[in-house]
């Protein structure tokens, strides 16, 4: 595998400024000014590098800084010029030079870097402060519950929804555990009561009763980030509740932390490979089938950016490559489990909801992934979900726009992403549906944060379809 | 020669910037180095700095910066996407570049006329899928028209595969609002097919290449949608069987609506390139038919496509009106661009166009001309308007093959005005081709040119140092 320091990115010299992608870039499609647009980066970085005319690094820094990172102008390129790591590597240099466009993210993710304990709200909130009036802390959600990853790891399987199991490589993670307590759902069992199982019953995970003949068929680890245990702890119940009604056996590790990406996307390589490490290793020697996330922007970071930032030779490598490579987003892993015969279990809502769902930009199908059904044409893999949730239908979307969140863009320049949603909730309006669905952390930040976009008060619920999946295995 | 004209590029007055902002809002108005290193390329391979980039909401505006760039004597440049291969929107002499983006309304759609009216920073492609939802279609298709602009379409009277059966750009412009280099708004022709009424304006403007004058309203004339469409893709070794069957398709009362073709140096280079289980890309002419039009009307056509090619002993032949085929089919067609840079980081692009009889003796004038010079050409085209796309790939590095490139362009573009074609089917003049006019043009009638600009243009501060 190619690496950054083994080959430096020169992708960028096949660029033929040809314009395809400025129609795809959600920070050209506001303005309609090239300064902001990938073409106009890729000429940036070129100039800035072979030193042709003499450029201010606080300039520069505007232009980057406005990049989402979403990669549709390499998806589109046909060059294949790697934008996305050009601005990267343009913000690592620029950080470097602590050029101030970034210095606002350095106190947020201050907060953020601290591992297991991640305090979203205030990194949030403190990234608001200096245009704290104007906000009024509008993008500080507040948490939907508590975290979900727990003061030790976490065991679910099929024969109880969750137990705690001793933490390191442990054969007990592998055989079937001996003490098998119903410690969530309604009927507890009082008289095993002891202090975890208050903790497992507040993570909310149903469960799954145990004379269900798919129990443990694969062991997989649970990849939550820091929104969908911090902020919507639902999510991440809801995933390991799809994962383990399918008979899949689900380890969270308690020392996982965020994946990175908001270091990266400000040029921080340092922490972002630190915090790389750290989850690597929350993963390592524990006997895993998988890794799975159900956020696409952590799948994007850890899957495609972890291992292009450390040395092919150098300490954490072999680890973080070893980490990226298994871990699959949480629709891959279900077409996976489809691959190896693993029938996925059927759901019905109780009352039948029309649903557009919104692809986020961080979500990738895997390679050669081919359409089977009308929702994976529509969505790609996500759709094979869709397809067992009877009751669900899905609209179209009729450009699939961006959602404008970007994550630490949103926080740099809010103003412009709200324009970029306001163009998303255009389309969606046109679908007219009863409920907004995706899965990314980012983008249901954004779509949640609709107030005032829509007129008339009209308040769209915005979910996770696993949630919706989730919920129609209750049945 | 060019005009004895001094500009102020390069330290454009700081008055005129205050100027334009006052006029337009600073926020429509750049003049940072950083930000004008973003509008100082499009897709040829040269670079103008402007000196400032301006973004205009109506005419007024428009001729209020002109009359301003007359005050300072200074260029004016229009841009769209900056997508172009001729140069056509670059400030060669610096000066203001004129961005259309922020004008990208549709202002009408007059159904009963059949006639849609638009700003010109629209998108190709968006005022295709708005047409196609009310079921109307406006055909002329670039390459680029997913992003270049109708503003710009028209300025180089774009054209594409759809150019067999529909035309080009300059079929579909029927009016044109214009602001001359003398800051005045005219409007050219009417909405009515016949239009007898002093010069035709509207048609001169089209493919002018932005040296008239800068466009503020297009009004462009549409069809009803064609309910349907089938792809054959196939494959002759024998070069002039495929030439012959081509031509029998063209003659039919119902002309395919696409001729792709690619030659045996296209072939060679998508096949190792492109892999897909349902077509195969081999022989030494390979062609991509189309139909359209009602669903009977396809399959009639299709019929009868598919009996004739077959006369002529194809080698592969494979027919399609599934969705997922027709994208496999276009995709190797697509193919061709990446699949170049295997041959080299610099492609000098050239899109002649020759009577159609001529084709296949360009070709093998082609397959001489990449032995004679040992560089590789790689050529694919418009079969149905003897549009060949010419592409002469080298090592930028490699200073002796790029000099053998531009004697190659030399030769082609010699060959292709003794063979009665024109040194540019669909990109342009511009900057790319000024120096071979002469080829083609005495001075007589390169001077009524420059006296039409000069009607115009006095001053000689729209789009100057193109064409001629």
């Amino acid at each position: 595998m190619k690496n950054k320091y083994e080959e430096h990115n020169s992708t960028y010299l096949n660029c033929v400024h040809c314009g395809k992608c400025l129609p795809v870039c959600p920070s050209y499609s506001i303005g309609l000014n090239e300064f902001f647009s990938p073409r106009g980066r890729v000429r940036l970085v070129l100039t800035d590098n072979a030193d042709k005319l003499p450029l201010r690094a606080s300039k520069v820094a505007e232009s980057m800084s406005a990049c989402l990172l979403c990669g549709r102008c390499v998806k589109i390129c046909p060059n294949d010029v790697k934008i996305d790591e050009l601005v990267i590597d343009e913000k690592i240099k620029l950080n470097e030079l602590a050029v101030r466009a970034f210095s606002i993210d350095k106190f947020a993710l201050k907060a953020l870097r601290n591992k297991r304990k991640v305090l979203l709200k205030s990194a949030l909130k403190i990234a608001n402060i200096p245009v704290i009036e104007k906000l009024a802390g509008r993008y500080a959600p507040n948490p939907e519950g508590k975290p979900f990853i727990a003061d030790s790891d976490l065991i679910f399987n099929a024969d109880a929804a969750a137990m705690q199991a001793p933490s390191g490589n442990h054969p007990a993670l592998r055989a079937p555990l001996l003490e098998r307590r119903e410690v969530i759902g309604e009927s507890i069992d009082t008289s095993l009561e002891n202090p975890r199982s208050l903790l497992l019953k507040k993570s909310g995970v149903i469960r799954q009763s145990a004379d269900e003949d798919c129990k443990n068929i694969f062991t997989a680890g649970y990849f939550g980030g820091c929104v969908f245990n911090n902020i919507y702890p639902q999510i991440s119940a809801d995933t390991v509740t799809s994962l383990t009604k399918n008979g899949i056996e689900v380890f969270v590790p308690k020392t996982q932390g965020c994946c990175g990406l908001p270091f990266i996307s400000s040029g921080d390589v340092k922490s972002f490979r630190e915090l790389a490490l750290n989850n690597a290793r929350a993963f390592k020697d524990k006997n895993l089938d998988y890794i799975v996330t159900s956020c696409a922007s952590c799948s994007y970071s850890i899957n495609k950016l972890y291992p292009l930032y450390f040395d092919a030779n150098g300490e954490g490598y072999a680890e973080v490559r070893q980490f990226s490579e298994k871990l699959l987003n949480i629709w891959s892993f279900f077409k996976e489990l489809e691959k190896k015969g693993v029938k996925i279990k059927t759901g019905k809502l109780k009352k039948e909801t029309e649903a557009v769902f919104h692809i986020p930009c961080h979500l990738s199908n895997m390679e050669g992934f081919k359409p089977s059904s009308a929702n994976e044409n529509l969505i790609g893999e996500a759709g094979f979900i869709a397809d067992k949730i009877t009751g669900l239908e899905l609209k179209p979307l009729k450009y699939n726009y961006c959602c404008g969140n970007g994550g630490m863009f949103n926080i740099r320049h809010y103003d412009l992403s709200k324009e970029i949603t306001r163009r998303k909730f255009e389309e969606i309006k046109e679908a007219s549906p009863q409920e907004i669905l995706t899965s990314c952390s980012g983008c249901i930040f954004s779509l949640k944060d609709q107030k005032g976009i829509l007129k008339k008060n009209e308040s769209l619920k915005v979910s996770h379809l696993i949630n919706v999946y989730a919920e129609s295995l209750k049945e | 020669m060019e005009a004895a004209v001094e500009y102020l590029s390069n330290y454009m007055d700081k008055k005129l910037i205050n100027e334009f902002e006052m006029l337009l809002g600073k926020g429509r108005v750049l003049s940072e180095t950083e930000e004008l290193l973003c509008y100082s390329y499009d897709a040829t391979s040269k670079d103008f700095m402007p000196d400032a980039v301006v973004f205009p909401l109506n005419a007024e505006e428009i001729s209020k910066i002109v009359k301003l760039c007359l005050k300072y004597n200074t260029p004016v440049v229009g841009r769209g996407s900056g997508s172009g291969f001729s140069g056509g929107s670059l400030p060669l002499k610096g000066g203001v570049v004129v961005s259309f983006t922020k004008m990208n309304r549709i202002l009408q759609l007059d159904e009963e006329n059949m006639f849609v009216t638009v700003e010109p920073g629209i998108i190709n492609a968006d005022l295709k899928s708005y047409l196609s939802e009310k079921g109307y279609f406006y055909p002329p298709d670039p390459a680029s028209y997913e992003f270049s602009t109708i503003g710009g379409n028209v300025a180089e009277c774009s054209g594409g595969p759809a150019a067999v059966k529909y035309g080009v750009t300059k079929d579909y412009v029927a009016v044109l609002e214009v602001i001359t280099g003398e800051g005045e708004i005219i409007d050219t022709g009417s909405k009515t097919v016949k239009n007898v009424s002093g010069y035709n304006l509207t048609q001169l403007f089209t493919g002018s290449e932005g040296t008239l004058g800068l466009f503020s309203k297009i009004t462009l004339k549409i069809l009803s949608k064609p309910e349907a469409n089938s792809l054959i893709l196939v494959s002759f070794d024998d070069i002039n069987n495929g030439f012959n069957a081509a031509i029998s398709l063209l003659k039919l009362r119902d002309r395919p609506s696409m001729l792709e073709f690619m030659d045996k140096s296209s072939i060679e280079s998508v096949k190792g390139y492109f892999k897909s289980d349902i077509i195969k890309i081999d022989g030494n002419f390979l062609f991509i038919v189309e139909a359209d039009g009602s669903r009977e009307e396809v399959d009639k056509s299709i019929g009868e496509y598919e009996k004739i090619l077959k006369e002529f002993s194809p080698i592969f032949l494979f027919v399609s009106g599934k969705d997922e085929d027709k994208k496999v089919i276009m995709d190797a067609r697509k193919a061709i661009s990446p699949s170049l840079r295997k041959y080299g980081d610099l492609k000098i692009n050239n899109d002649i166009a020759v009577p159609i009889n001529k084709i296949p003796g360009m070709l093998s004038f082609l397959e001489e001309t990449s032995r004679k010079y040992d560089i590789p050409i790689i050529n694919f085209g418009h079969f149905g308007d003897g549009n060949i796309h010419v592409n002469i790939m080298l090592d930028k590095n490699n200073a002796e093959m790029v000099r053998k490139g531009e004697s190659a362009k030399y030769d082609i573009l010699k060959k292709t005005v003794e063979l009665g074609g024109s040194l540019s089917g669909e990109h342009g003049i511009g900057l790319e081709k000024k120096e071979f006019m002469k080829l083609k043009y005495g001075d007589y009638y390169m001077n009524v040119l420059k006296n039409i600009k000069k009607a115009f243009d006095p001053q000689n501060i729209i789009n100057p140092g193109k064409i001629f």
